[in-house]
């Protein structure tokens, strides 16, 4: 016999089937995701609109709520991945600028966009609610298209640019909050609000940092019976992470954050596993989002709003960021290029589609035409940097050379936390100093080995006698305060 | 092997002028090929750069060592360079690097490039030494400095 569902065993079978194709539609698109810098999220745009008109778009508005804690889910997930792939040396460089654009930044943007956006809005709260929407940023849109074109970028840049990201998704959500609650009829904006929004941020900040520590005891004490379930217990601690600082009044989503960045900074048992669960979730999450825009938008209204919504988009993409950006970096005394570059790449992502439901939940005046604006505005801001973001980091010399991926990943797995020495591998270039001598002439630290050796498709044992050559893959176990100089005779180490 | 079979006393540079990466490999090449007419400064400066793609030399802590193999020379060659300002050189730990050390050996040394490497690496390893390099008055201090404490080890 058939399951019970609520919606009948043919249609829950019918939906299982439609996500399946999504989803493997969706990984198959991720291997060319290089289609000129076109980030693999907009064909599931144009997929949710095709998908919308089919029936299941009046189902949906239906459902707001659904798809509201749908996004907010997704938004905790995305951000959970991001903290726990942020390592301290990151946050050390960039803590300060990046902490000056989440919240000077977020609110110069949202300034700078809402004078413009009056021109199109009767009131200056609305202006400044769809300033709020779509004042984050997300720079997991920007990398993969970067690494897809085998370019990096340097490294102080990657590092603002990925903090900043992570940092002003909660500044953004409270702000849109804040200006939804107002428009709702719950009062005016007052300064009291407004000053209730730094308490919420510490508040988040730390009950995800209490959430994080207390997931690394948790972690080191736990013995699951398989490494499996590790990711199971990390996915508790993200929901956690959102879950207490928003109970206590909080911002739920740096909490999240910020549970994920002590918890990714610490000892963690099968890391590697953690992170690859954590990479997936967060990789459906974006795409989800797209779908969910597409399918929520409705073409009849999209044409209304669409010379609106483009040239809003633009002054986004041209005005407030790029000016924001510049006075919020001024007092760091960053090269030109570089101030440019990060006023340029300000690409939105999942974000700004999630917090254009909230208006249409509270059922604030306009949130129709505010939903439909930012969906220009997205699509504007995801293509226009998207589209010369490569362009632009070879014309401004922020290259650097990417390291080729590694051919096999050698990787200690186990339920204890292992300490001591990391596997590094290495692709030996002719100009490295290590390229052509013996392994038994290499001047290595007392604690530190070469392990492996792959070259072309052979795997090899390193023995004393073993000359190293061009294009061989080094794989060296090394201490972790032997890394520059192991780094200093082999070049660059390989993206794992 | 020690520091003064790689550096002389007049390939100290105090106060390099360059602010730019590729300008202090220029700057350090230069001065190296003053003294050794053998070796051309262009293409010394391009095996310099071609070694920097494979990854920084800046190792952290305000230090670079810039390297490569070049034919046509018979024993390792360094230079050393201070910058006050301190350079934008891609370091691991996203730093301004302020102390360069160039070594340059023959094409078929491996060995003996590796050894001035690890030599070099772990005379900078000291954060007082650092301090004094970067407080030396001229090029006659630093060199005395270094060649000091290299006689540590």
């Amino acid at each position: 016999m058939e399951p019970m569902s609520a919606l009948g065993p043919a249609s829950i079978a019918l939906l299982f089937s439609v996500c399946a194709l999504l989803i493997l539609t969706s990984v198959m698109l991720a291997g060319t995701s290089d289609w000129a810098g076109v980030p693999v999220v907009l064909p599931f745009l144009a997929l949710g609109l095709i998908a919308g008109g089919t029936g299941l778009r009046p189902l949906l508005y239906q459902d707001y709520e659904v798809c509201f804690d749908l996004g907010t889910l997704t938004l905790v997930l995305i951000l959970f991945d991001g903290g726990l792939n942020t390592p301290l040396a990151q946050v050390q460089m960039a803590i300060w600028p990046a902490a000056v654009l989440a919240t000077v930044g977020v609110v110069g943007t949202m300034s700078l966009f809402a004078l413009c956006a009056r021109l199109f809005h009767s009131s200056w709260t609305q202006a400044f609610l769809l300033g709020a929407i779509v004042s984050s940023t997300d720079a997991a849109a920007v990398f993969p298209i970067l690494r897809g074109s085998g370019l990096q970028l340097r490294k102080r840049v990657v590092a603002v640019l990925e903090l900043e990201s992570g940092l002003n998704d909660p500044i953004a959500v409270t702000l849109t909050i804040a200006l939804t609650a107002s428009l709702s009829g719950q009062g005016p904006l007052t300064l009291a609000t407004l000053a209730h929004i730094p308490i919420q941020l510490l508040l988040g900040a730390i009950v995800g940092a209490a959430v994080g520590y207390g997931g690394r005891w948790l972690m080191l004490r736990a013995r699951p019976v398989a490494g499996g379930l590790y990711p199971l217990l990390t996915l508790a601690f993200a929901l956690l992470g959102f879950g207490l600082p928003a109970l206590a009044h909080g911002s739920g989503f740096l909490g999240a954050y910020v549970a994920a960045m002590v918890l990714g900074n610490g000892p963690m048992p099968c890391r590697g596993g953690i992170l690859r669960v954590h990479d997936s979730l967060a990789w459906l999450g974006q795409v989800a989002m797209y779908l969910l825009l597409g399918l929520l938008a409705a073409p009849v209204e999209l044409l209304k709003v669409a010379p609106q919504g483009i040239v809003l988009g633009l002054a986004l993409a041209l005005f407030a960021r790029p000016l924001a950006v510049t006075l919020c970096v001024l007092a760091f005394r960053y090269p030109i290029r570089e101030v440019a570059y990060l006023g340029w790449v300000g690409l939105r992502g999942a974000v700004p589609i999630i917090l254009a439901t909230y208006p249409i939940l509270a059922r604030v005046e306009g949130a129709t035409i505010i939903f439909h604006v930012v969906f220009f505005v997205v699509l504007v801001n995801t293509f226009v940097p998207g589209a010369t973001v490569r362009w632009l980091t070879r014309r401004l010399g922020l290259e650097s050379q990417e390291p080729p991926a590694a051919p096999a990943l050698l990787e200690v797995i186990s339920t204890r936390v292992l300490k001591g020495a990391e596997i590094v591998s290495f692709s030996l270039g002719a100009s490295a100093a290590a390229c052509g001598a013996a392994i038994s002439e290499l001047p290595f630290p007392p604690d530190s080995a070469v392990i492996l050796l792959i070259r072309g498709e052979e795997v090899i044992a390193p023995k004393g006698a073993t000359v190293l050559a061009e294009g061989d893959h080094v794989y060296v176990l090394c201490q972790p305060t032997d890394r520059p100089f192991i780094r200093l005779i082999f070049g660059r180490s390989e993206a794992s | 092997m020690s520091i003064t079979d790689i550096l002389t006393p007049d390939m100290v540079l105090p106060d390099l002028s360059s602010d730019s990466k590729n300008g202090v490999l220029r700057e350090l090449a230069a001065k190296l090929c003053a003294r050794h007419p053998e070796i051309k400064p262009e293409r010394l400066a391009a095996i310099l750069v071609e070694r920097e793609r494979l990854g920084s030399t800046a190792i952290g802590d305000g230090i670079a060592i810039p390297h490569g193999k070049i034919e046509g020379i018979d024993s390792i060659l360094g230079v050393f360079g201070r910058s006050l300002k301190g350079v934008e050189f891609d370091s691991l730990d996203g730093k301004p690097t302020h102390l360069f050390f160039l070594l340059v050996a023959p094409e078929e040394a491996a060995s003996l490039h590796l050894k001035a490497l690890a030599r070099v690496s772990r005379l900078l390893k000291s954060a007082t030494f650092r301090e004094q390099l970067m407080s030396a008055r001229d090029s006659a201090e630093i060199y005395r400095l270094i060649i000091d404490e290299d006689e540590k080890y």
